[in-house]
């Protein structure tokens, strides 16, 4: 790789999380979608499987949640493999940037379901815990093909309530 | 049937479902709704006067409802910075809905974020809860969307 190639290489993958002007974390927009796409596929494949194998997907996705939401999505699997993707594939910078935080939420959503949906499993209701499971597949389907992260909307919906309880 | 071959399908056909119903939900949100002159709805001049938008001398204005965490409010900014740079008697504004709920409330935002295209006047053009397109936007400003 030429010494002009390096450079750029090192400015589109900052070493360090980046932070917006108001100090607040900000991450690639196109990183959650990635993320919700991986999901898709695992809990898709988790529903067919079933059985201990579906178990151990639903396993897995729920550790993937539970990272991105006390570590950050910079720290999740699926966040560092896109940034493996994007250093491979030569995605480039961030076509716009996205605060951390209404995502991270939706993460923080998607574990609260996936830990429902294992306590179903433990309490021997597995068709409740499949139900749980497919809810948050649908929702990973909408984030990964559309765009919309319904867990974002909730974040953006309670900062406005907090906004109207602040000014009662 | 095999029943792994069972869930197989239903899984598909609960993928598509979602993704086709998602396309159609999201461009329904998102285009670009001009309203009819005979509801004639308008931003009262005080919620006008509180987001410093001053539309005289203004052949339209905008005034676009977003939040700090909003990822698509910074696109739909692009797109109102396009068109007042192409228009001098084009102006616009930003205002953090959480600040303004007086206007969130008596033009039901539930979304941000959401685009009032406005007369000189305060009377909304149109609206749209998302990522308007630029020729879009121009349509209605130049009349060509004109409302019904």
């Amino acid at each position: 790789m030429s010494e002009v190639a390096e450079h750029v290489e090192r400015l589109e993958q900052p070493a360090g999380p980046v932070r917006d002007g108001r100090g607040a974390l900000v991450i690639d927009v196109r990183g959650p979608r990635f993320g919700a796409a991986i999901t898709t596929v695992v809990l898709a494949a988790a529903l067919v499987a079933q059985g201990p194998v579906g178990l151990g997907l639903v396993l897995w996705q729920w550790f993937a949640f539970a990272v991105a939401s006390v570590a950050g999505l910079a720290h999740s699997p699926y966040g560092r493999l896109f940034r493996a993707v994007k250093r491979w594939r030569r995605l480039g910078p961030p076509p716009a940037t996205e605060p951390e935080g209404p995502p991270r939420f939706a993460q923080t959503c998607g574990l609260v379901v996936t830990t429902l949906a294992l306590l179903l499993f433990a309490l021997g209701a597995p068709v409740a815990g499949w139900f749980a499971v497919g809810a948050v597949l649908v929702l990973s389907v909408l984030l990964a093909t559309t765009g919309l992260c319904v867990g974002c909307e909730l974040y953006l919906v309670g900062q406005r309530l907090r906004a109207r309880r602040g000014a009662a | 049937m095999d029943p792994l071959l069972l869930r197989l399908t239903a899984v598909l056909v609960l993928l598509l479902v979602v993704a086709v119903l998602g396309r159609w939900w999201q461009q329904r949100v998102t285009s670009l709704a001009p309203v009819p002159v005979a509801v004639g709805p308008r931003v009262a001049a005080d919620h006008l006067h509180a987001v410093g938008l001053d539309l005289t001398g203004a052949r339209a204005g905008a005034l676009l409802l977003g939040a700090p965490t909003c990822s698509p409010c910074g696109q739909v900014e692009q797109v109102l910075r396009t068109l007042a740079h192409e228009r001098d008697d084009f102006r616009w504004v930003y205002a953090d809905a959480a600040d303004h709920l007086g206007i969130a409330d008596d033009h039901a935002v539930r979304r941000v974020p959401t685009l009032f295209v406005l007369a000189p006047g305060g009377r909304i053009l149109a609206r749209t809860s998302g990522v308007p397109r630029a020729d879009e936007l121009r349509r209605v400003l130049d009349g060509e969307e004109q409302p019904v």
